[in-house]
């Protein structure tokens, strides 16, 4: 059964459900009215660990980018040892190409808050910190206002938890962030909560174990929590109804999932779609088509960090084999980003790779160093002043920075690797085209002299 | 870029004598911030968000009234400050125009836009006019890239921009 009614957007009108102009922010009162905060009274009924086995059956799988299950992630807690247990709310949406969890944030804030208390009562975790992006000013401001409802309604703080029928207490707080990308890791969002730079952590330990201020600490994105209303309001079995099985023998990608598309369509825009629908259909049905007519030269997967789908990969499924099926990391956020025929895929690598750049926090020296070094080559090759020599050079720095060939903290410098591997690799002779014949200059004197 | 080290032993700090931490400020945080976290430090961050948000950026005497009255050291405040690009601890114009040069605002022209931009108010990017009105700032993605190109100013996010558009905005700014 395919995503027949919006799941996560059912307060928020989008295409083909409803106009996007019609959306206005859904505040406690209307919330309410539409059936909101049912389901944290329908969950406190139950025992926190049905909660979690309902997670855990309905394979929700993290839609921060990594993928891994939620419930699962859950269990990795230690028992409550009467110390404080903390809920991280990931709202850094800084990878380039997304902004999905905006739209939840911008227009039903209420839904998150629910899945956070949903979150918090069934993990024992006794204070959320929603940690939102600093240039989601607005939003910052929106998820204020509707915390300021739900406490006095009667859902966080002393007496909260819906209005103290419940012996469990939550307080919620927002944390901004300020304009650093690597807060998105979950280990450098600690720190940042913690009021520190931020810095990643090596791990172990895991988060779960020692995370904030030392103690156990559960980080996840806000679509995932908001999924985890619908989930305890159906059943991990309607959840498993909608998305698809792996096609590869791998883990499934089960429910909806919110796909923002953006670059050369029509009608960009963030769309509730099954997991597992083909790129082509999510642009050609859901964003009018290419814009222009113009013919697909490639997408971004989901997130710069996750690589690029070449030209004949637009019949790619969305889904959580993408990365072992077409060669790119993964399904990352789900929110592509698509190039038309006259894109130009060497600006397109030199554009990443200045974002990595930027970004990158500085602790690791081949993360650090490299992508300044791999920006420095990739800006000359776009000039058309390289040579073949700077080519391979690229190709052996990119590929020796990350998690995966094992010399870095975090997945950031594994971003960076991905991305321009897969733009050189899936579209070389572009950048053939724009690198000189390395010519090692040799004198040679012939006959004697 | 946060890591580059920048030498410190000669910093001079500029000092009024009018505290930029006032009474009010501190009864506001000591009441509902640092209850919200296990360890002063916690509170550092929307501390900072707030001076800026009251004086337009964090000089460096503001630094150590924090550190002082969170009881750490003011070279932890620096270090956070410093790491983060959204807080400045260089004065900035009045208004901070912030245009998205991640890859969706490209693809869909944002180059046009930036270049228009820097002729118009004759700066580069991380530049302020010698009027002090605009601080001009290439960010990267602001997470609106379905209304590509966008533009952050100060607090107001401006989609599916063009040049007229950004021209119209900016022309309404008072001085
Ligand atoms: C460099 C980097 C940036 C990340 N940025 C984000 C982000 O902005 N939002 C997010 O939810 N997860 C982000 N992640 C993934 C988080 O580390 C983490 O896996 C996720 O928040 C866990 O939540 P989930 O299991 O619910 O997906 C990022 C990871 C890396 C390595
Ligand atoms: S990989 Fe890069 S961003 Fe991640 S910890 Fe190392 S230097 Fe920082
Ligand atoms: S790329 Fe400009 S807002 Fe995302």
């Amino acid at each position: 059964m395919p995503v027949t009614d919006p799941v996560l957007l059912k307060r928020i009108p989008t295409a083909p459900w409803g106009d996007p102009k019609k959306r206005t922010i859904v505040g406690y009162d209307e919330y309410v009215r539409s059936g909101g905060y049912t389901m944290l009274e329908k969950a406190l009924g139950m025992t926190p660990e049905a909660i979690v086995t309902e997670v855990k059956d309905s394979v929700l799988r993290g839609r921060g980018g990594a993928g891994f299950p939620c419930g699962v992630k859950w269990t990795f807690l230690p028992p409550p040892d009467g110390g404080r247990r903390y809920l991280a709310v990931n709202c850094d949406e800084a990878e380039p190409g997304t902004f999905k969890d905006r739209l939840l944030v911008d227009f039903d804030p209420h839904l998150v808050l629910e899945g956070i208390a949903i979150a918090c009562y069934a993990c024992r975790l006794d204070t959320a910190y929603f940690f939102i992006r600093g240039e989601y000013r607005h939003q910052a401001k929106v998820m204020e206002n509707a915390l300021r409802e739900a406490y006095d309604k009667g859902i966080f703080g002393t007496g909260g938890l819906l209005g103290g029928t419940s012996d469990f207490a939550v307080e919620c707080y927002v944390h901004r962030g300020a304009g650093a990308y690597i807060c998105g890791e979950e280990t450098g969002l600690l720190e940042a909560i913690e009021g520190k730079r931020g810095w990643p952590r090596i791990k172990p330990p895991f988060p779960a174990v020692k995370g904030l201020f030392g103690r156990p600490t559960i980080v996840n994105n806000v679509e995932t929590l908001a999924a985890v209303v619908p989930i305890i309001e159906h059943g991990a079995d309607w959840w498993k109804g909608m998305g698809c099985e792996s096609s590869i023998g791998g883990p499934p990608s089960f429910g909806p999932k919110l796909m923002g598309v953006s670059g050369h369509v029509n009608t960009p825009g963030v769309f509730e779609v099954d997991l597992g629908i083909p790129l082509r259909t999510l642009v050609e049905t859901h964003c009018g088509g290419m814009r222009g007519g113009k013919k697909f030269k490639g997408a971004i997967a989901g997130g710069v960090s996750m690589g690029i789908l070449g030209p004949d990969q637009y019949d790619a499924e969305m889904d959580f084999d993408i990365g072992r099926k077409y060669e790119v990391m993964g399904l990352g956020t789900a929110c592509p980003t698509v190039f038309d025929e006259d894109t130009d895929m060497v600006a397109v690598a030199r554009n990443i790779s200045r974002f990595f750049k930027n970004e990158s926090c500085g602790q690791c020296t081949p993360c650090r160093e490299g992508a300044q070094w791999m920006f420095k080559l990739l800006s000359r090759i776009e000039r058309g002043d390289a040579t073949t020599k700077d080519l391979d050079l690229l190709l052996e720095l990119a590929g020796s920075m990350g998690i995966m060939p094992g010399t870095t903290i975090c997945g950031l410098a594994d971003g960076h690797n991905w991305a321009v591997r897969t733009i050189v690799n899936k579209y070389l002779p572009e950048f053939e085209a724009r690198v000189k014949p390395y010519h090692v200059p040799v004198s040679v004197t012939v006959g004697a002299s | 870029m946060a890591w580059i080290v920048k030498p410190s032993a000669t910093t001079q700090i500029e000092r009024r004598n009018e505290p930029y931490l006032t009474k009010e400020m501190r009864d506001g945080y000591t009441a509902d911030l640092l209850p919200r976290y296990e360890t002063s430090m916690g509170a550092l961050m929307p501390i900072l968000h707030d001076v800026q948000h009251r004086n337009g950026w964090i000089p460096k005497q503001a630094m150590e009234e924090i550190a002082a009255f969170l009881g750490i050291a003011p070279a932890d405040v620096l270090d956070t400050a410093s790491f983060y690009e959204e807080f400045h601890t260089e004065p900035t114009g009045k208004y901070v125009v912030g245009i998205c040069q991640s890859i969706a605002c490209e693809v869909c022209g944002h180059k046009a836009i930036l270049d228009h931009v820097r002729q118009k108010l004759g700066i580069e990017p991380h530049e302020t006019t010698d009027d002090g009105k605009f601080t001009l700032l290439a960010l990267e993605c602001l997470g609106s890239c379905d209304t590509a190109p966008v533009a952050l100013v100060n607090d107001d996010l401006h989609e599916g921009l063009t040049i007229e558009a950004l021209d119209a905005v900016l022309d309404r700014l008072p001085d």
